[in-house]
């Protein structure tokens, strides 16, 4: 973290999805699994994507998908 | 080291990036593990979060060179770009409005600055910041038309690696511009070189790797090279990937 970080306070406060963390679908076409290479299915309400195929689910945090198997939530 | 990824979870919580890691794992229950954290990785991360507020104040202008003539060239080419090692994003706001830009990082740190100035500046170029491993890219084979590397082939523990994927993502008849130090062999600019290693090693960088290493893949055709700046000790290489 930026020691005093904050949001953007000098303009108008970013859209509500943005502010959320939602991101274009038509982005996520793009992208697939770091480790299967499988393609990914986005959950909006969770804003993760999910990879059936490693069985995980990465986070999106503040519109930036975390493509990490690490940081990712395994699921059954 | 990559392939049991996916059983390790989070195992090196409480080294990388002390703080952005309790951010996100706030609520969840303490990992316990027993694999040695990836020391290297943990080292460079660290390195970069602590440099993040101050990093294009320090590094922007003695990197210039490079990116202004990696951009140049960057800039003539169309479709989608992908930056590997996007950092605070410094070059985002210099690339052609024709381009589709994808920025990827390791460091979360670098990744917020990246993000506040293309939401401050509207940045329309750029489509999508993700944090990835330039080892394990989250793209389909041929994704790009561009990739550009600049200033991290040789911060990064397993460049093999993250050319292997460079060299997958990026389109057949598509381009990878590297930017990088590349160890001369001998001269002035190895005196120069083993002068300025304290303070690269800072920034976890290991100016030690032959240029062959690195450009010499079988998927790429090394087209064109340069050497930048005041003393030439940068180097920018243009990549052809070749059809399959």
């Amino acid at each position: 973290m930026i020691p005093g970080e904050s949001p953007v306070t000098d303009a108008a406060p970013p859209p509500e999805d943005r502010q959320r963390g939602r991101i274009d679908p038509k982005l996520l076409e793009l992208l697939v699994c770091p480790l299967t290479k499988a393609r990914l299915d986005y959950d909006a309400d969770r804003q993760e994507l999910v990879s059936r195929s490693a069985r995980l689910a990465y986070p999106i945090r503040d519109g930036i998908p975390i493509m990490l198997p690490d940081e990712a939530r395994p699921i059954d | 080291m990559f392939e049991d990824k996916s059983r390790r979870r989070n195992p090196s919580a409480t080294t990388m990036d002390d703080e952005d890691r309790r951010r996100r794992h706030s609520g969840a229950a303490p990992v316990a593990s027993a694999s040695p954290p990836r020391l290297d990785e943990a080292a460079v991360l660290a390195a970069y979060s602590r440099w993040a507020p101050i990093y294009d104040w320090v590094f922007g202008r003695v990197f210039d060179a490079g990116r202004k003539a990696a951009v140049e060239i960057i800039n003539r080419r169309r479709g989608a770009l992908l930056e590997v090692g996007v950092g605070t994003g410094i070059t985002l706001p210099r690339y052609a409005p024709h381009l589709t830009v994808t920025g990827i990082d390791l460091s979360p740190a670098m990744l917020a600055v990246a993000r506040r100035r293309v939401e401050a500046g509207g940045i329309a170029t750029v489509a999508a910041l993700h944090e990835m491993d330039a080892t394990c890219l989250g793209f389909a084979d041929g994704s790009f038309e561009t990739v550009a590397v600049m200033y991290t082939i040789t911060v990064v523990p397993h460049p093999d690696a993250v050319m292997a994927e460079v060299e997958r993502v990026t389109a057949p008849g598509g381009e990878a511009i590297i930017v990088s130090h590349f160890a001369s062999e001998s001269g002035w600019r190895r005196a120069i070189e083993t002068a300025l290693t304290p303070f690269t090693k800072k920034l976890g960088w290991r100016p030690d790797f032959p240029i062959d290493r690195i450009l010499g893949r079988p998927g790429f055709e090394l087209i064109e090279t340069k050497r930048l700046g005041l003393f030439g000790i940068f180097t920018v290489a243009r990549l052809r990937r070749k059809a399959d």
